[in-house]
């Protein structure tokens, strides 16, 4: 890698903290002017800038100096810039922007999203592409979506007992539609054990979304950025396993 | 005198907050995710923004508020009257809906059976202190589709008391109308079941939940409507922020009902909790969440209607020092705080178990929480200053030998049940805990206790309607 320049280290280290102070306006401001500016490859900004900030945010939080909600401004900062600044760059190169993409919803019959709601930004801050179905969520609407997506993350959250079994209803509709293999399922919500998840045959209990995360990674042989690690470049590992090989990723 | 009640805004304060809301709810309004509900309001008169929310304006708002009943009264199954809603009466209900139940010496919780809900409704049907029943567990071995509705038969053929339930689904409501009529035709005019309605703050109503609230409004029955915001998840992060954000959402509450059916009875409700900032868990008993409660309570007594609060029970995972002080510490809280409906005993784990052995605990501690806020007479004979000279120009030196102690000691002391409440000296001590005895209590309650079980006319008449809910589902009913 070529010298920085004093002014182009002012900006990554500008883009850095905004992400970690959780300021959208100066992410985006200071991403731009990497890839403007200084031409930096968009790739580049987001492995070594944008995700080791994210990273630094996980640890804070496991030291217990960052709250919840602190972990959910950094990352809609991280959204904010990756939306308007990198991920456009990606769609002109053609690239994809190999973010792997879970798709969250609250199952039918249900209406809490709380839960679902932080799973999902914590997921967007570990550099997952979350789309949200929202809550009362049918079925089909899960499958329609995993399918036009090629999502790669399922994340059914059911906070009742009355719902829970339509957790297994989405995964039997996948099941139907030849996808079950190519997802990983999380059941998720506070009733979640491991006995359900087994017994509907999903694949990781969700009733604690940072276990959740960690065993989402470990399946898809990605490193967990909130464990302090060596290198940014790694995070987004681009050969994300295909479905049905998934066990021998980790 | 006056009773021991928390007052925390001056009238200043509860009109700021009462003029902030109408500002919400006539600028940004409610999301209400019913479409047909969405347009029986604006027919009535609400507007339409961004055919997203629902605006209330002002005048609409203030002339719900002069139609909902300020009181209204709260009978048994047998329909003898059991409290004014509104008085401030100060109603313990178990805490409801729990998913899991935790046994005496387990560590872990587990999944409730219908035979658990039985026994709690007996155990609930015994306790004094405890005066309405909830529909507290949701029983494992029923199937979904009819779990909210089958618990509410339980309470109906086991217990006297009025209950505290609500619906986890539209179809099922009606049906549990159904239940309640087959014992009393006059379950509307004379009700004894009240039933939650939740608001999913912030400013939205969920489809299931405004549905509900229609169809209690339109039968009359207490919609007892419950805004739960999590601060700093679902709510700001301020006490003043959640306050506003609450008032708003029931005062959408109060008008909804209202323009279905004016003079439809409603209970302004709420649980309060902050959402705790490391483990994103709603933690109910934080004590700014009890601030938040009294503060709620103060606007219900401004738009002069009955209130609920969801206080009086633990967060924690045991029952340990800090269940105890968690259960006590908001009992107290919710009974100076002056509600009508307490809902909270058994519950522990942030809403999600049940317990019996704490019932019984609880229990107690209602008993002199509710002893508190009695408060206490100030007339010639409890100034006993007579008393008090004849004492001294006797030259006593106590005042146990007087007829006056004797029996005021009567009246003016509170006696927990010393069963469970151990106040004996050493030497009498069973070397037990509390949690033991109350245990052994549990034992024997379920045991030798007669609960008052539903006449057998009408018991016909009730088991024709659960009939009916289990053929819904092609299935024979279940009997407990
Ligand atoms: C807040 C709350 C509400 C709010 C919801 C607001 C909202 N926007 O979500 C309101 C007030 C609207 C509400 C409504 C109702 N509720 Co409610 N509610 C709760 C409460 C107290 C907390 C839920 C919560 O927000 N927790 C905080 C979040 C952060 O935690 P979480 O959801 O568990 O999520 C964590 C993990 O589980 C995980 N996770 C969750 N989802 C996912 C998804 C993925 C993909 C991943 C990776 C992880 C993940 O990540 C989070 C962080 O670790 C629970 C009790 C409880 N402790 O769970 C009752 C509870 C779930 N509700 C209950 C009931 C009965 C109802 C109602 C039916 C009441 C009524 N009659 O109106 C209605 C529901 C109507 C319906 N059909 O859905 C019962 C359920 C009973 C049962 N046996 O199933 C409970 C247990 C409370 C009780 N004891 O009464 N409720």
């Amino acid at each position: 890698m070529s010298a920085k320049s004093a002014e182009e280290e002012k900006r990554e280290k500008e883009l850095y903290d905004a992400i970690v102070d959780g300021d959208e306006e100066l992410a985006v401001e200071a991403s731009k002017a990497l890839v403007e500016e200084f031409k930096r490859d968009p790739r580049d900004v987001l492995n070594n800038v944008m995700l080791p900030a994210l990273r630094y945010v996980g640890e804070l939080y496991e030291k217990g100096e960052y709250f919840i909600a602190d972990m959910v401004i950094s990352a809609e900062a991280f959204k904010k810039a990756m939306n308007e600044v990198i991920l456009p760059l990606f769609r002109k190169n053609k690239e994809s922007s190999a973010r792997i993409v879970c798709v969250f919803g609250t199952v039918q019959g249900d209406i809490h999203d709380l839960g679902k709601n932080l799973a999902a930004s914590i997921f967007t801050s570990e550099g997952f592409e979350v789309i949200d179905l929202g809550t009362d969520v049918p079925p089909e609407k899960f499958v329609e979506k995993v399918k036009e997506t090629s999502a790669k993350v399922v994340g059914l959250s059911a906070l009742m007992t009355t719902t829970m079994p339509n957790q297994k209803k989405v995964i039997d509709y996948l099941k139907e539609s030849g996808l079950r293999n190519n997802v990983i399922i999380i059941a998720g919500g506070a009733p979640i054990t491991e006995e359900w998840v087994n017994e509907i045959g999903a694949d990781i209990c969700g009733n604690d979304v940072f276990k959740a995360l960690r065993e989402v990674k470990a399946l898809l042989g990605l490193e967990v950025l909130s464990q302090t690690a060596e290198e940014g470049e790694k995070v987004m590992v681009k050969s994300v396993k295909r479905g049905g090989d998934k066990d021998a990723a980790s | 005198m006056p009773l021991p009640e928390v007052s925390i805004l001056t009238k200043e304060e509860k009109e700021l907050i009462h003029s902030k809301a109408l500002e919400l709810l006539g600028e940004v309004g409610m999301r209400i995710r019913d479409p047909e509900i969405v347009k029986f309001l604006l027919d009535a008169g609400c507007k339409s923004k961004d055919e997203k929310r629902v605006i209330f304006p002002e005048s609409l708002v203030e002339e719900s508020l002069k139609t909902v009943p300020k009181k209204f009264t709260l009978y048994n199954r047998e329909g003898e009257v059991v409290a004014n809603l509104g008085e401030g009466t100060r109603i313990f209900a178990p805490g409801s809906a729990a998913i899991k139940i935790l046994d005496f010496g387990a560590k872990e919780p587990r999944l409730p059976l219908l035979y658990d809900l039985k026994n709690l409704v007996i155990l609930v049907d015994s306790l004094k202190n405890i005066e309405a029943q909830s529909t507290a567990l949701v029983p494992d071995d029923v199937p979904n589709a009819i779990k909210d509705a089958v618990r509410l038969y339980v309470i109906l053929k086991y217990s006297n008391k009025p209950i505290v339930t609500g619906a986890f689904t539209i179809e099922n409501l009606t049906l549990m109308f159904e239940m309640m009529k087959a014992i009393r035709e006059d379950y509307a005019e004379k009700p004894w079941a009240i039933f939650d309605v939740t608001i999913s703050s912030p400013l939205t109503w969920s489809e299931i939940t405004v549905r509900n609230l229609y169809d209690l409004s339109r039968e009359g029955i207490p919609a007892e409507i419950i805004s739960m915001p999590q601060m700093s998840a679902t709510s700001p992060a301020t006490i003043a922020g959640s306050l506003v954000l609450h008032h708003t959402e029931i005062l959408s509450g109060i008008t909804i009902s209202q323009l279905i059916n004016p003079g439809a009875p409603v209970i302004y409700g709420g649980s309060t909790a902050i959402l705790q900032p490391n483990f994103a868990l709603p933690l109910i008993t934080a004590p700014e969440s009890i601030l938040l409660a009294w503060s709620y309570r103060e606007m219900a007594r401004y738009l002069g209607v009955p209130a609920h609060t969801y206080l009086g029970l633990s967060d924690n995972k045991v029952i340990d020092y800090q269940a105890g002080a968690q259960s006590m510490y908001s009992a107290l809280a919710a009974v100076v705080g002056g509600f009508d409906i307490i809902s909270g005993p058994g519950m522990m784990e942030n809403e999600l178990v049940q317990s019996l052995e704490k019932l019984v605990l609880d229990n107690e501690a209602a008993g002199m929480v509710k002893r508190v806020s009695q408060g206490y007479q100030m007339g010639e004979e409890q100034l006993a200053v007579d008393i008090i000279k004849k004492v001294a120009e006797l030259d006593k030196h106590e005042f146990l030998s007087q007829k006056h102690t004797r029996k005021n000691i009567r009246k003016e002391f509170y006696f927990p049940d010393q069963n469970i409440w151990d106040v004996s000296s050493r030497d009498r001590w069973d070397g037990q805990d509390s949690l033991h005895r109350a245990h052994t209590m549990v034992e024997k309650i379920l045991k030798e206790y007669e609960p008052h079980v539903l006449p057998s006319d009408k018991l016909e008449k009730l088991n024709s309607v659960y009939e009916k809910l289990w053929n819904k589902i092609s299935e024979k009913p279940k009997y407990v």
